[in-house]
């Protein structure tokens, strides 16, 4: 049993009430049947079929019902799922040949047809699939025999594995809006049984994948907004795992506790503040590197996130094979920043204030960056006025460029050709470079690199991308942020990804409940 | 002074609501600390002698903090039921007196308010003007005003039979003058009873308006966002919580006890 | 009687034409797009506009909204955006669970405030008035999102007796009921006091305490019933704050209901499904007061029925 940590001194009433809380009540266990074990999100996922889902929380669950040709694996490396090899004879075509004996949940055979429809449902302009707009390079797809599957790219194209990263459903799955019940079935290691909005997702064995003997039978995903509820959950034992929800300031009280553990991976995502480029003022690289010096990430870091990140130096993290740390840095220095700002032409005033006002936009969980930001631009003269706007007002004003500045955060960027499509002066709103940044020797590079598929050569073009990424500072890099699991310590074998997925719930091993008991009594 | 002992809630509310008014005038010049001050070398601190009620996640002081919100929370109760009160005092007032189809018309449209969800009315504000004070006091009165429409319409309505005003109608006093020298003096006293009442009720809300993102914009210390702000906390730094929910709590409870001294006074009169 | 709730219900239809028409203004004028909200990052102007068109949302705003209201006048919501399934199914679907939360919210507030109300107004002035007026005004005081973690840490983390959240048998509705029902016990308190001292002071319960009957049983016997009207029409009144708070104990427990829904189409823009949402609540709200109404009558003779 915990001890009671120091905050429980304000909660003197329920010791007084409970002589037995030091000895451990006899908590009313919620039974999970054996073999079940419960994770616990922050919001439930929009859609169960692989063709639709986008957000972070469908695409996790969704990766463990289906099965894609290609998938990332713990290392950020492409690893075989349903294909067993592909080749690429020439720049254009990919042959992917695939395993064998793979069935759906229902007992059907997997074959190339299978995939065939679900690319094709996907390219259909009536699918309206927002996972139709990372397809465009896709020309065709064909399944000459049951085990094979071709496909051919408009030009020369080298992320095009990243579009074999799509989960597959049968021939003839119905489209979402037509479809009544939990989803289409899927290949993966595990079968949707219920799909409840905004409480919980359950899941069970693929009787027809296999699976080792004490790997958990089955799954619930409960959908608990609360944060402060979340770490509850763990406490009382009643969720056995919680990844990248829990507020990093409660991880000591969690890992206080005798049944938990907390781990901390190295993760991928991104966190940045962006400019826009269309302000006159941004558009002043010394305005840019001044608040870039201005920001003392390594405080917040250390200090707000409790070590849960790493200091950025651009989008590409280490764990990525195109990483290259060499670049411009930014340490924490205010002076730097004020002599910037002076000889870009903002003079400090008698109250130290300077004549530049920005308006950052955020939503109501980054409202505590902001306040760091402001206070932290404030020290050399940058006045922040933070606006916080509900979600979907927040990203309509995003997506269209509507905003001075904005810390955003890229999840699972897995190819430098991401590069392409966020700072490419091309792709300004509605694509993704959403500052409207606009520099030919970045469009020289980006479009080199998306159609360079030697890897060596793409290595080198990509270093170059990060060395003017980080001088001419579309973005300033804040961190990376670390993949962080909180577990029953009766699960074993999990193996966190840098990107957050949840692959890994598939191999895990419960202890026998004998065992669990055991080692929270000690 | 005897009043006062006979009395007891409104002597107890009286001095908690001038002790927070006190707090909202002085408690910044008080709290020495800045209230924006951020020191990330303290955030979560506990409370010590240099900061008596802890440090936020980010280092604030929170004592200081605490301080400050008075003044916006206080000011912006106050300002939103003295706007309920003038929009729903007029209507209500002007519906009873015009009366007939105008009074039916006006009444369906209070309906139509009470029944329509104000969180709703809320985000959509703050989504069209964008979050903030003006916002969130507009979104406030937009669903505050009904209450005293009716109020003022059902004591105009009762009052407008009572003799002297028959009286002076006879005498032939114009109606405008009716209204001020005679229906609104008698209308003031359950009204400033339901006003009491009502600012303990926005202190409330604006905290419940907080835990849904609208509501007063960071660095602006509230009671309501430092109690939302908190809340992700409560089970490492519980002291983030106490001192915003005890003010709340303080607050609400000395409204609520003046206005039942004021409904007392008003009832032996 | 029969006339009157025929003409209360007649007076239902401007109401919720209102509702449908302020929200439907509201939701359209407010900024974002259903659409951008739903295909994400990466899609394309074209397919943007495609969906829009799909959606019938590049009509003319009378025009849909006119359309809306035939729908409407069919008893047809529409179908959702985001869910791809009719409002009136997704509506059935967790409307019960708010209800569920606001009934029992409800009863726990009854349970508080009936003996605390009757202590206090039996003998003003005594310890038991001074205690009971105490707990309500302390109840009053605890907004609802501070009460809801504070009940969780003491009653489940600390003490073990309760699960923390989800939808189940009895004992998951306790501490969301006691959250949601603390503040109107407290009103409720206050309210049935005010109206006993009042029914106590009146002339026929002096005259059955001057026949001999005990105060306490005089007000038993002939007082009960009038203390009780202002009761019900508070009751009626404070259900729109009932509701309200059970949105927000919704999230702090992750209840399913339908409140939680509202507050995730309004984020999506999920026009039918916000219209269809705030609908519901608003003619609940208006039901209710019917019925509190009705009630009143029945339970005092000398309201006529107009």
């Amino acid at each position: 049993m915990a001890m009671i940590s120091k905050p429980a001194v304000a909660r003197m009433l329920a010791l007084a009430l409970c002589g037995s809380v030091a000895l451990g009540c006899n908590r009313p266990k919620i039974g999970h049947p054996a073999g079940e074990i419960q994770v616990d999100i922050e919001s439930s996922p929009t859609s169960t079929d692989p063709r639709f889902a986008t957000d972070a929380i469908s695409s996790r669950i969704n990766e463990l019902v289906f099965e894609s040709l290609v998938k990332i694996g713990p290392d950020g490396q492409f690893v075989n799922d349903l294909a067993q090899s592909y080749e690429r004879p020439d720049p254009k075509t990919l042959i992917f040949h695939l395993r064998h004996g793979v069935r759906f949940s229902d007992g059907r055979k997997l074959t190339a047809r299978d995939i065939k429809f679900t690319y094709d449902s996907i390219l259909d302009p009536d699918s309206m699939s927002p996972k139709r707009a990372g397809m465009k390079e896709l020309a065709s797809i064909s399944a000459p025999d049951d085990y094979t599957i071709v496909m051919t790219t408009r030009h020369p194209y080298a992320p095009a594995l990243e579009m074999a990263m799509q989960g597959i459903v049968p021939a003839g799955a119905p489209l979402p809006a037509a479809a009544m019940s939990a989803g289409p079935v899927g290949s993966g290691p595990f079968r949707m049984l219920s799909y409840k909005r905004d409480e919980s997702v359950e899941l069970a064995r693929n009787p027809f994948h296999p699976a080792p003997p004490e790997a958990p039978g089955a799954i619930l995903f409960k959908v608990v907004p609360d944060p402060t509820v979340r770490a509850l959950e763990l406490a009382e034992g009643q969720c056995d795992l919680s990844e990248n929800n829990i507020e990093a300031s409660v991880l000591p009280w969690l890992a206080d506790h005798p049944e938990l553990r907390v781990s901390n991976t190295p993760g991928t995502t991104y966190k940045y503040l962006m400019f826009n480029f269309r302000d006159p003022s941004l558009r002043d690289l010394r305005v840019r590197r001044a608040i870039a010096y201005a920001i003392d990430r390594q405080a917040i870091v250390t200090s707000v996130l409790h070590g849960t990140a790493r200091v950025a130096t651009g989008m590409l993290s280490p764990e990525n094979w195109a990483y290259y740390g060499e670049v411009t840095d930014y340490g924490y220095d205010p002076a730097a920043a004020c002599r910037l700002l002076d000889q870009a032409g903002y003079p400090a005033r008698h109250d130290g204030m300077r004549n530049l006002r920005f308006e950052y936009k955020t939503t109501p969980e980054g409202a505590r960056l902001a306040e760091v930001l402001q206070a932290m631009l404030k020290r050399v003269g940058i006045t922040l006025n933070v606006r916080i706007l509900e979600w979907a007002t927040f990203y309509g004003d995003i997506q269209r460029g509507s905003f001075q500045l904005a810390s955003l955060q890229w999840v699972g960027i897995d190819d430098p050709n991401f590069y392409y499509m966020t700072f490419d002066s091309s792709m300004t709103p509605p694509g993704m470079n959403r500052g409207y940044y606009s520099n030919p020797k970045m469009d020289a590079l980006v479009r080199t690199g998306e159609r360079t598929l030697d890897l060596a050569a793409r290595r080198q073009i990509y270093q170059q991308v990060q060395m003017l990424a980080a001088s001419d500072l579309p973005y300033v890099s804040l961190w990376w942020v670390d993949t962080v699991a909180v577990m029953n310590r009766s699960l074993s074998g999990f193996a966190p990804y840098p990107n957050g997925s949840l692959r890994s719930l598939a191999d895990l091993t419960i202890a026998r409940p004998g065992a669990i008991e055991e080692a929270a009594r000690r | 002074m005897t009043a006062l002992r006979r009395n007891p809630s409104l002597a107890a509310g009286g001095v908690i609501v001038l002790a927070l008014v006190a707090a909202a005038l002085f408690g910044p010049s008080v709290a020495h600390n800045n209230p924006l001050a951020i020191d990330l070398t303290r955030a979560l601190a506990g409370p010590s002698r240099a900061h008596p009620f802890g440090c936020d996640a980010l280092g604030r002081d929170v004592f200081a903090r605490v301080m400050w919100g008075a003044r916006l929370s206080l000011g912006i109760s106050v300002s939103v039921v003295v706007l309920s009160l003038a929009a729903g005092g007029l209507i209500g007032g002007c519906a009873a007196l015009a009366g007939g189809r105008i009074d039916n018309l006006v009444m369906r449209v209070v309906d139509i308010v009470l029944a329509f969800p104000g969180i709703l009315l809320a985000i959509a504000l703050a989504a069209i003007l964008g979050p903030g004070l003006v916002d969130l006091a507009i979104a406030l009165t937009a669903m505050g005003w009904t209450g005293y429409a009716r109020l003022v319409r059902g004591e105009v309505l009762s009052l407008r039979e009572r003799e002297y005003v028959h009286a002076a109608a006879a005498l032939g006093a114009r109606p405008r003058r009716l209204l001020f020298r005679h229906l609104l003096p008698a209308v003031a006293g359950p009204v400033a009873v339901q006003a009491t009442f009502g600012i303990g009720g926005i202190i409330g809300a604006e905290a419940a308006l907080s835990f849904l993102g609208l509501g007063a914009m960071p660095p602006t210390p509230s009671w309501g966002n430092m109690l939302d702000a908190g809340r992700e906390f409560l089970l490492v730094a519980p002291h983030l919580t106490t001192a915003p929910g005890i003010a709340i709590g303080l607050a609400i409870l000395g409204f609520n006890l003046l206005g039942d001294g004021l409904a007392a006074l008003a009832g032996r009169r | 009687m029969i006339w009157y709730v025929l003409r209360r219900l007649a007076t239902l239809v401007p109401v919720a034409l209102g509702v449908v028409t302020l929200t439907f203004a509201l939701i359209h004028l407010v900024p974002g797009d259903p659409v951008v909200a739903m295909l994400g990052d990466t899609a394309s102007p074209a397919d943007i506009a495609g969906m829009r068109h799909r959606l019938g949302l590049d009509r003319p705003i009378l025009v849909q909204y006119v359309d809306f209201l035939g729908g409407l006048a069919h008893g047809d919501l529409g179908e959702s955006i985001s869910y791809h399934q009719p409002v009136s199914r997704l509506i059935a679907e967790r409307f019960p669970a708010t209800l569920e939360l606001a009934g029992a919210g409800l009863l726990v507030a009854m349970v508080i405030a009936f003996p605390l109300g009757f202590i206090a107004g039996a003998k003003p002035g005594s310890a038991g008035d001074v205690g009971s007026m105490g707990f309500a005004i302390v109840g009053i005081s605890i907004p609802h999102i501070y009460l809801g973690p504070l009940l969780m840490i003491w009653f489940s983390l600390d003490l073990g007796l309760l699960p923390l959240t989800g939808r189940g048998g009895i004992p998951h509705l306790v501490l969301p009921a006691v959250t949601l029902g603390t503040a109107l016990a407290a009103v409720l308190a206050r309210m049935l006091r005010q109206s006993i001292i009042q029914v106590r002071d009146s002339d026929y319960m002096r005259t059955a305490v001057s026949k001999g009957l005990s105060p306490t049983l005089a007000l038993f016997r002939h007082g009960l019933r009038n203390a009780l009207t202002p009761v019900v029409t508070l009751l009626g009144l404070e259900l729109g704050g009932l509701l309200t708070g059970a949105l927000i104990t919704e999230i702090i427990f992750s209840w399913p209901g339908l409140g939680r829904m509202l507050i995730s189409a309004i984020s999506a823009r999920d026009y039918p499904l916000v219209e269809g949402a705030v609908l519901t609540f608003a003619l609940t709200y208006v039901f209710v007061n019917m019925a509190t109404d009705v009630v009143y009558a029945l339970v005092d003779p000398r309201v006529s029925l107009r």
